[in-house]
């Protein structure tokens, strides 16, 4: 073949490609649709009143019925009816088990050869992939109707902040932030894929991030789930701990044990001050100062004087704790100790 | 794909590529060709965006009647210098936090100043101290420039708001350019405080501009807050960021700015641009721009609707230079004029002193009845008794020609005054003061003593009851003294009762006396409710008024709206709706209420305030006080002492008197 022939062909395969392509765009969501829709379930239980929706979504993850969906009230009945893509109904779905630091449960319906997700051959996304979310939200689908299908970007793969009160949600683990408005009344238990239909994660239920005072989409990813779902299945129950919501222990540290006083509390955010430090104590020990301003306690950042006596509440005497200050527009590094006194300064 | 097109023959794999399965094939490649084009973009900016937490600060930030929650999570910023400048939105620092930490991508931290503020973008400069730090130079990203962005092309808002290594995007395209009066860049892709503060960025991996919450209607920081992730978010062009980086660098907050005209007619859309009124003390008066004028070019870009002249002062900063051309007369004219961030509230010049009640036919000038100590007539050295002539080259016939001839000129500056003392004409240089506001403790009598020929036909005098008004169902009750005579002018009170209503003979007992002494004219109106008075009630006060002054002969300086407690607010109300003719409003224990209006050279209002230590409304009244006179309005404050109670005699006497000073000039 000639230099010439291959540039001629190579122009050639450009113009049809781009000409498919263009002709038929959105084959390929078309395609993933009509693979995932059949593995998608519609899930009717309790609730129906104040607000509050009696349905949600849910995934088949077996051929023989398994039903993965999101641990909630509409659940908490013992007359779950399980819709399938082609309208197949079952009532009284069994609830084999639920994990509620995970804010899963599973299901089983009495069925066979049903197309479903294998867990084991989930997928994995990253900031910026595109991706399909199925659910049922507003229960807009009744009966054979395919579930809703929306497209969005994962916005980014974060683990959800540990601090209480930040989330109104058990779960502490990794997710997907989504750029797409997935997570409305109904949606939870719905399906994340990738573009081509791949299982990438279980969407979760409506979350307001109390950091920012905004609504946050989200999915959990399949690899967060897949062992207790598995147990769930097996029938091994394990103890449940839920994984922040750190116990406060029985002798906890607090600033006067290590020697320090902070401003009085007086504002909203009354921003964590040292008001006074005691000599030959271990704050005196490490070189806090009056006027010195806590960021961090062990790491985690402290924005008011609250916060950082709930902080000091969750850590044993025994241990030590790491105090990041700021002096004079400079970050200090602490390390204070009841037990032995003084572990030095580094800027 | 090459070892298939060396292994097969060319119409084989045409025939492969036609097949549905390619076309798939191809449209997997596009997404993953747009993915992997998105990810390049964010890879290459997000060294240069970096994670803000703040320390302490308020909890919620009110915005008009409501208060919003400020959240405490991270947000986002830029950085714009290696040496350590980042640039985030003001919305980010609302709170006013007492420490400013960020958290570079790599992980690294350090403390952060702010360092100025454009108030008319939104925008906020941080510093940190990248020596300090020992973190070299910092990695700024590439601008795209403003012709680079068009409508229709990708974008990408990044923030950090989320733990993890890489920025949380949100994907969208340009809706628009040129928006918020040319100030802004609109896009889709969804902007809430996960990235305000952030980047909106181009498939090249540039930044086309900085996420901000934005309103076309509304100016605070919390404006457009509203519209988060609504589809509809603002990024301020990247390239101006940079150019307006240098001054915020130096401390200088900036300031959107503003030149002082209204147009007549408020349809942006259609309304003409010619000019209604010119705000005195603006920089559009001090070019002299005046009423009337038909603008035609504002900054260099032809203007013929409302909205153009928005557009084009919009991106303007106070400080900043523009010309405007007008037509006046039909002829061309261009002033040049500099912006301003706040225009001045204007204050009415005064000579310190009360005028003569002489009869305008008469006068061959204005007698001087009362020279207030300290004001710039005593300092002068102008004497009761004295005749003003002229008032810098204006002469002076009667107290309505030195109303006018005060009111081109300007508070604080001097004038020469001519007035005849003894039957001979002397000068003084005058320095134009505050008007007045202290009640003196006796005056002497408004009117020389003379007679006044018997007057040809009298309205009606004394008690007039249950007056009313076509089509108003309220009624009113009149007090006009036994003495009135139409050559004299008269004040006029207008009594707005508290709830509940009032009893004609308290009210009378209480009035009368004062009235006939001091030459008003009282009038009671009733609200339709008497629990309360309605906002729309001025209108049926308006016409009563107007039906008065066109019955008797009223002076306009003089006509005052009164009230105890709630009726006391509704005088406020009307004083500020109907300033045309109310010249006064009277507060006895009442607070304000409604909004508050500038204060216009032609419309003379005056305030008068009584405060009790113990009155539930003490720090409102104190709050009003302050309020109206950093507006530049004359408020007069009269102790009550220690509990608040309706007015006295004594009172009532006083502030009759604060009537009788009304006409000061």
């Amino acid at each position: 073949m000639s230099n010439h022939r291959t540039s001629l062909l190579l122009a050639v395969l450009l113009i049809v490609g781009g000409m498919t392509s263009a002709a038929q765009a959105g084959e390929s969501f078309a395609s993933a649709v009509r693979e995932v829709s059949p593995k998608t379930v519609k899930i009717f239980g309790a609730g129906g009143f104040r607000g509050l929706e009696s349905y949600q979504s849910g995934m088949l993850i077996s051929a023989e019925g398994h039903i993965l969906t999101a641990w909630s009230y509409v659940l908490d009945t013992n007359y779950i009816t399980v819709i399938l893509d082609d309208g197949r109904r079952f009532e009284e779905a069994k609830l084999l088990g639920a994990d509620p630091r995970l804010e899963l449960a599973v299901l089983k319906i009495d069925a066979k050869d049903l197309a479903h997700f294998d867990l084991s051959k989930a997928e994995k996304a990253e900031g910026g992939s595109r991706v399909l979310a199925f659910s049922n939200l507003y229960g807009v689908a009744t009966g054979n109707e395919q579930v809703s299908v929306q497209h969005g970007v994962v916005a980014t793969r974060t683990q959800l902040e540990a601090r209480r009160g930040v989330y109104e949600t058990s779960f502490r683990g990794q997710v997907y932030v989504l750029d797409a408005v997935t997570n409305n009344p109904g949606a939870a238990g719905g399906v994340l894929t990738d573009r081509r239909g791949h299982l990438l994660g279980m969407l979760g239920k409506e979350l307001r991030n109390s950091m920012n005072n905004t609504w946050l989409n989200y999915a959990v990813p399949v690899d967060q789930m897949q062992q207790s779902v598995s147990d769930i299945i097996e029938g091994i129950s394990r103890p449940v701990q839920l994984q922040d919501d750190r116990q406060k222990p029985e002798l906890a540290l607090n600033a006067d044990l290590l020697g320090f006083a902070l401003v009085p509390d007086v504002l909203e955010r009354t921003p964590p001050f040292i008001d006074q430090v005691r000599s030959e104590s271990p704050a005196a020990g490490a070189g806090l100062q009056p006027d010195d301003l806590v960021l961090f306690v062990n790491g985690r950042l402290v924005q008011s004087c609250k916060i950082l006596i709930d902080e000091l509440e969750r850590i044993d005497r025994a241990d030590p704790v790491k105090l990041t200050i700021i002096r004079q527009q400079e970050l200090l590094e602490m390390e204070l100790s009841l037990n032995s006194s003084a572990t030095g300064t580094k800027p | 794909m090459k070892r298939l097109i060396s292994n097969l023959r060319p119409w084989a794999v045409l025939l492969l590529l036609a097949g549905s399965s390619a076309a798939a094939l191809a449209q997997d490649d596009l997404g993953y060709l747009e993915e992997k084009a998105v990810l390049a973009a964010v890879k290459a900016v997000s060294p240069s965006v970096v994670r803000i937490q703040t320390v302490g600060g308020l909890e919620s930030v009110a915005s008009g009647q409501t208060k919003i929650l400020i959240g405490t999570g991270p947000t986002t910023g830029v950085i714009v210098s290696p040496d350590g400048y980042i640039i985030s939105s003001a919305f980010n620092f609302i709170s006013k936090p007492s420490s400013i930490l960020i958290t570079l991508p790599d992980g690294s931290r350090a403390p952060a100043r702010l360092i100025a503020t454009d108030h008319s973008r939104q925008l906020t400069l941080l510093k940190v101290d990248a020596v300090a730090l020992k973190l070299g130079e910092l990695p700024v990203p590439t601008a795209a420039t403003a012709s680079d962005v068009e409508v229709g092309q990708w974008a990408c808002a990044l923030g950090r708001t989320f733990e993890g290594d890489s920025p949380n995007l949100s994907e969208g395209i340009v809706s628009a350019v040129r928006r918020i009066w040319g100030k802004a860049i609109q896009t889709d892709a969804k902007i809430s405080p996960a990235n305000y503060g952030g980047p909106l960025i181009d498939l090249h991996g540039r930044v086309m501009g900085i996420l901000v919450p934005m309103s076309p209607q509304a100016t605070s920081e919390l404006a457009g807050v509203e519209w988060y992730d609504s589809g509809i978010g603002f990024a301020v062009p990247f390239d101006h960021v940079l150019r307006v980086v240098p001054t915020l660098k130096k401390g200088q907050d900036l300031h959107p700015g503003v030149m002082g005209i209204s147009f007549k007619g408020n349809d942006q859309l259609a309304g003409s641009v010619e000019v209604g009124a010119v705000r005195a003390a603006s920089p559009a008066a001090d070019a002299g721009l005046k009423p009337g004028d038909q603008l035609v070019e504002v900054a260099g870009e032809k203007v013929e609707r409302q909205m153009q002249v928005k557009h084009a002062i919009g991106p303007r900063y106070a400080g900043e230079e523009i010309t405007v051309a007008v037509l006046r007369n039909k002829e061309r004219k261009e002033f040049t004029l500099r912006l301003v961030d706040k225009l001045l509230p204007y204050q009415h010049p005064a000579l310190g002193l009360l005028p003569l009640r002489t009869l305008n036919s008469k006068s061959a000038g204005v007698t001087v009845r009362h020279i207030f100590p300290e004001s710039g007539a005593a300092k002068a050295g102008l004497k009761a008794g004295d005749v003003i002539t002229a008032l810098g080259e204006t002469p002076i016939k009667n107290r309505d020609d030195l109303l006018e001839a005060l009111l081109a000129l300007k508070h604080g500056t001097t004038v020469a005054v001519t007035f005849q003392r003894d039957g001979k004409d002397q000068k003084a240089d005058l320095a134009l003061g505050d008007l007045p506001t202290v009640v003196p403790d006796s005056l002497p009598p408004a009117r020389p003593a003379e007679e006044l020929p018997a007057a040809a036909a009298k309205p009606e005098v004394g008690v007039l009851e249950d007056r009313k008004i076509t089509e108003f169902e309220n009624s009113y009750l009149v007090y006009v003294p036994q003495n009135y005579h139409p050559m004299q002018t008269y004040g006029l009170v207008v009594w707005l009762h508290e709830p509940g209503g009032y009893k004609t003979d308290e009210l009378l007992a209480l009035w009368r006396p004062v009235c006939d002494a001091q030459g008003l004219i009282f009038v009671a109106p009733k609200s339709s409710n008497t629990a309360r008075w309605l906002p729309q009630e001025t209108q049926f006060l308006r016409k009563m008024v107007d039906e008065l002054i066109s019955n008797y002969s009223i002076d306009p300086l003089r006509v005052i709206a009164a009230g105890y407690q709630a009726g006391g607010s509704m005088a406020f109300v009307l004083a500020q709706g109907q300033r045309e003719v109310i010249r006064g409003a009277a507060l006895i224990d009442a607070a304000p209420a409604g909004n508050l209006q500038e204060n216009e050279p032609n419309f003379r209002v005056s305030y008068y305030f009584t405060n009790a230590e113990k009155s539930p409304r003490q720090k409102q009244i104190a709050a009003a006080v302050d309020r109206l006179t950093k507006a530049k309005f004359p408020v007069t404050l009269f102790p009550q002492g220690e509990k608040p109670h309706p007015l006295t005699e004594a009172d009532c006497v006083h502030l009759a008197r604060w009537i009788d000073t009304l006409d000061r000039l």
